[in-house]
């Protein structure tokens, strides 16, 4: 159980997971029920239970509803969520309060309606502006209901906007590429995310490239992509904060900031995942089994339960801090940890810089350009020896 | 008259032709073990075998069967290797026995092994009682296989029994035969103690313990003995017979199967084949000729961490306890560091000792390209043995080189003739002989069956040569060899480097015409089992200082983890520990990682 009493001036994000969608998307291995809106009532009552069981004095900095396809969910659903946030958590005035939301499932008034009970940042997985790239990753919406979609966002008042893009994908060119990055920026969004499509062997697009229906993703070709949008969208005065992120000034996503500063978050729904007090936990991915729990006053089964030990927070601190692209500021991780980064990492951090993946610079180390794309031969040398 | 109610047997069968369940029904049907007790198949019980599905070790059990004519008889069921790579082991099972029953597969028919352990068993005068198994399965065709039987092996068809090890269907009729037919031991009692070694194995409380058929006289506990071919002394511990499990008794008389613990150290000291006898007074005649297993493969074998070495030591030498049939000698690799060139019975037998060494001593190893043992006569005369390619001469310092040769027999549906003859002449080989196998074509379109032979430098049997067979002819043909002797040849060393740095674990001795190709299709291999590294690695294949082939690996660009938020942080990093783990599992080479899946792969899918 999660301790009662906190400092006041503790911030911590509040994520909340919906697991539904129309339909799955082929490359997409996050929790999710197909057409099971019979069971929205049932999990939203579970979620105000899991909310008031695990109630607490703490400030909540942002709330960010992420899925699955939390739009699916009615405005009065939302805001039934929302009132319970609050009943239970001190929500700040100025909390950032974002959405999921599909571009097929929504209009101007649906948009208006959920802006009006509290949702300020409009998270749109557009993914790509292609018709035939949309088709292949099995989206259900369309090219111009994406740039409906934004436009229906603004006319209801969003001035926080995140478009999410999709490259990497098999057979997509690098100008096929830069059209959807293009269009994109013509919106005008206030943040940008884009993610190389990565594949699980469960998941239909791996198996469809498997069984040669579609090429073979190719990592040469994803690498120039992610170069390209690099400089398109510094020319466009986007700032690159993080490897998949780039915002106008001062538009960075709070919450996401969270993850990657290593602060506190409690997660709440299916599969949700929490960080509090050094202690990582997982809910149990079965909704069945989420509801059923909760139904009994009883908090669902953790199927994460994790003791984040000293070596541990270390290690995820610089690979998380690596990620956000002014890096670690090396006099505060001292102050934090007590550990002279150079000192204690001296040869890795040799054999980085010899490969150029690593830069430093005004008291911060830093992936370098290339090392943004080589992340992970970065991070795995910050792990401890042993777990 | 004890004697005359015992029963020496075996079983010889093709791998997967129903010997162990055979041995389990024969095992049930006598009472000796419920069924439910038997486990699966009882008489295989290294995990290695059953995984493989077939027998390594041979092991024995007593069966008490009391037969038609109301008389229980002793029944002693000794169970045999069904590999090539184990035909000693075979050859001296088969010495202790009187009978062998021959199971054949009636989905499949005659195998190559099969007909060479037969003509073993016909040579020491085993009564051979042959079966045919499977008879229950749809696509069984025992009368094709029958007619095999008589045209290969020349025995009548009412000499052969249909059965089903796996339902029963026979069996009974089988412990009849084996009563009826196979004669019992003749030895004496009375002479002096002989008693032949088929089988060994080394215990940590025992000492090695030794699986032995009494011929002649007996043994009691506390006996002192010598064995007649290595010489060496011993006094029994403790005696028994298999129940399997061991079971202690007083003493074992002339015919008589069973064991004994000798205190030894190593099965090294009491090898099969050797003919153990009283210290005072023995016998002057061993049973059979005594000689060694000797290896014919050889590799070099390193642990992928360089710090693993004392404990790859300490592993070898335990496992060589029980195992006195593979070499081991130290040898430093300029670019593995200490390690031990090996020397095994053939692949299987590679391949078993490996895997044991890595699962029951938890170590990654790396194995070498197997080679052959070559002999090298120097231009100053002097010969020298090289089992280690890296070891070679200089060309202009050698004057002959000779290799082993292995005569090979195949059995085939006669359509594949053409395929495998080519695929003989492509591996340096030489027509023998072609014998058609019955007379009557299969139901499907293959041709009648034929046994074909040929001769083959056992260099070319070391890499893809079986797969090729097997792919060749559908997987229908089975494959037997032995080896014939050295042959003059003319070899030359290739070696590979991986960013500019010779790695001798690749290099092999290959004909110096063929070396542009050999190259060509490693570094393409290597290319493929290699992953990308941080930089550009070239792979070069070289003789001398001449380079025959070159392929490069590009650089890797990308390689992050997209997605890095939802809170899900702790899969994140266990992805990056397992890539982590994974780098243990490479050898750093010029600072490149290996996989050590290269060492092996890289003779693999070769053309």
């Amino acid at each position: 159980m999660l301790p009662v009493n906190r400092s006041m001036s503790d911030i911590i994000a509040l994520y909340i997971h919906i697991p539904f969608c129309l339909r799955k998307c082929k490359y997409c291995s996050f929790i999710s029920y197909r057409s099971r809106e019979s069971d929205f009532p049932s999990y939203i009552k579970a979620l105000k239970k899991e909310l008031s069981l695990r109630a607490c004095v703490c400030n909540i900095g942002s709330v960010y509803f992420g899925g699955g396809t939390p739009s699916l969910l009615s405005p009065e659903q939302l805001s039934e969520i929302l009132s319970s946030v609050k009943k239970h958590y001190l929500v700040a005035n100025n909390a950032e309060i974002t959405i999921e939301a599909n571009p097929g499932t929504v209009n101007a008034a649906y948009l208006a309606a959920i802006k009006k009970v509290g949702i300020n940042r409009l998270s749109l997985g557009i993914q790509s502006f292609n018709d035939t790239e949309l088709t292949m990753l099995g989206r259900i919406h369309n090219a111009a209901e994406a740039r409906d979609a934004v436009a229906d966002a603004r006319s209801a008042g969003f001035d926080n906007l995140n478009v999410d893009l999709i490259y990497g994908l098999p057979g997509q060119t690098i100008e096929e590429w830069r059209d959807s990055l293009e269009e994109a920026i013509q919106l005008s969004p206030e943040h940008i995310s884009q993610y190389a499509l990565t594949l699980e062997p469960e998941e239909p697009l791996f198996k469809e490239i498997k069984a040669g229906k579609l090429p073979d993703i190719s990592l040469d070709v994803t690498a120039s992509q992610y170069q390209m949008a690099e400089n398109i969208l510094q020319n466009h005065g986007y700032i690159h904060y993080e490897i998949s992120n780039w915002s106008k000034p001062g538009k960075e996503c709070r919450h996401n900031l969270v993850y990657w500063q290593g602060a506190e978050y409690l997660g709440l729904g299916v599969a949700a995942h929490s960080y509090i007090e050094r202690r990582r936990t997982g809910n149990t991915d079965d909704i069945d089994r989420y509801t059923a729990s909760l139904s009994q006053n009883v908090l669902p089964l953790l199927i994460v339960d994790e003791k984040i030990n000293f070596d541990l927070e270390i290690a995820e601190s610089i690979i998380l801090s690596l990620r956000l692209c002014r890096g670690i500021n090396i006099k505060d991780f001292e102050k934090q940890f007590g550990i002279d980064i150079m000192k204690n990492y001296t040869k890795r951090i040799e054999e980085l810089r010899e490969y150029e993946l690593i830069e430093f610079d005004e008291g911060y180390m830093r992936l370098t350009s290339k090392g943004r794309l080589l992340g992970n031969e970065v991070f795995w040398r910050f792990l401890p020896d042993r777990v | 008259m004890k004697q005359s109610k015992t029963r020496n047997f075996c079983i010889i069968a093709h791998i997967d032709h129903g010997e162990s369940t055979l041995a389990d029904r024969l095992i049930e049907l006598t009472g000796t073990m419920k069924s439910e007790k038997i486990g699966e198949q009882i008489m295989d019980s290294m995990d290695l075998e059953r995984e493989r599905g077939i027998t390594i070790k041979a092991k024995a059990i007593r069966l008490l069967y009391k037969a038609k004519d109301d008389i229980t008889y002793e029944l002693n069921l000794i169970d045999t290797p069904g590999h090539v790579d184990f035909s000693y082991e075979v050859s001296r099972t088969l010495a202790a026995c009187e009978g062998a029953i021959l199971v054949i597969d009636a989905t499949q028919g005659i195998q190559a092994q099969t007909i060479s352990n037969v003509y073993f068993a016909m040579d020491h005068n085993l009564e051979v009682i042959p079966v045919i198994n499977k008879i229950d399965l749809p696509n069984s065709e025992p009368e094709r296989v029958l007619e095999e039987i008589e045209s290969v092996l020349g025995y009548k068809s009412e000499e052969v029994l249909h059965i089903s090890a796996k339902t029963g269907q026979g069996v009974s009729e089988l412990l009849e035969t084996i009563v009826n037919k196979i004669p019992p031991p003749k030895g004496d009692i009375n002479l002096p103690l002989r008693a032949l070694i088929f089988d060994s194995h080394y215990d940590s409380y025992m000492g090695v313990v030794a699986y032995i058929s009494v011929t002649d006289g007996s043994i009691r506990k506390g006996d002192k003995l010598r064995l007649m071919g290595q010489g060496t002394e011993l006094e029994v511990v403790s005696i028994g017979y298999f129940n399997p499990k061991f079971c202690p008794t007083d003493v074992l008389v002339a015919g008589d199967i069973g064991y004994i613990a000798t205190g030894l150290k190593s099965v090294g000291e009491c090898r099969v084949g050797d003919t153990v006898t009283s210290l005072i007074d023995g016998a002057t005649e061993p049973l059979i000729g005594y000689k060694t297993a000797k290896p014919v493969v050889f590799t070099g074998i390193y642990t992928t961490q360089p710090e693993d070495h004392g404990q790859l030591r300490e592993a070898i030498e335990k496992l060589s306890l029980n195992d006195a049939s593979f070499s081991f000698e130290p040898e430093n690799s300029p670019v593995l560091g200490n390690g031990f060139r090996c020397g095994f019975l053939g692949l299987l037998h590679m391949d078993i000792i490996s895997e044991r060494l890595e699962r029951e001593f938890d170590l990654s190893l790396i194995v070498t390209v197997p080679g052959v043992k070559l002999i090298v006569t120097r231009t100053d005369g002097k010969q020298l043995m090289v089992v280690n390619p890296s070891d070679l001469p200089e060309p202009t310092e050698v004057q002959l080189i000779e290799e082993p040769w292995v005569k090979i027999s195949v059995i085939t549906p006669s359509s594949f003739i053409g395929p495998i003859m080519d695929l003989v002449t492509q591996s340096e080989g030489i027509y023998k002989h072609t014998e058609y196998i019955g007379q009557s074509h299969s139901p499907d379109t293959l041709g009648q069956r034929v046994r074909l032979e040929y001769e083959i430098p056992l260099r070319l049997m070391l890499t893809t040569f079986y797969d090729q067979l097997k792919s060749r002819s559908r997987g229908y043909a089975s494959l037997d060899h032995e080896v014939v002797g050295y042959r003059e040849t003319r070899l030359i060393k290739l070696d590979i480097m991986v960013n500019g740095v010779i790695v001798d674990a690749f290099s092999r001795v290959v004909p110096p015409d063929k070396a542009h190709e050999i190259g060509k299709s490693m570094v393409e291999k290597l290319k493929d089992v290699i992953p990308t590294q941080l930089f550009k690695v070239p792979l070069q294949a070289s003789v001398g200082s001449r380079i025959v082939a070159r392929a490069d690996i590009a650089a890797r660009r990308k390689d992050v983890l997209a997605k890095c938020y939802g809170g899900d942080i702790t899969r994140k990093r266990k992805l990056l520990e397992k890539q982590k783990e994974g780098k243990k599992k490479m050898r750093n080479i010029g600072k490149v990682e290996v996989p050590k899946e290269a060492f092996m792969n890289v003779l693999k899918l070769e053309q």
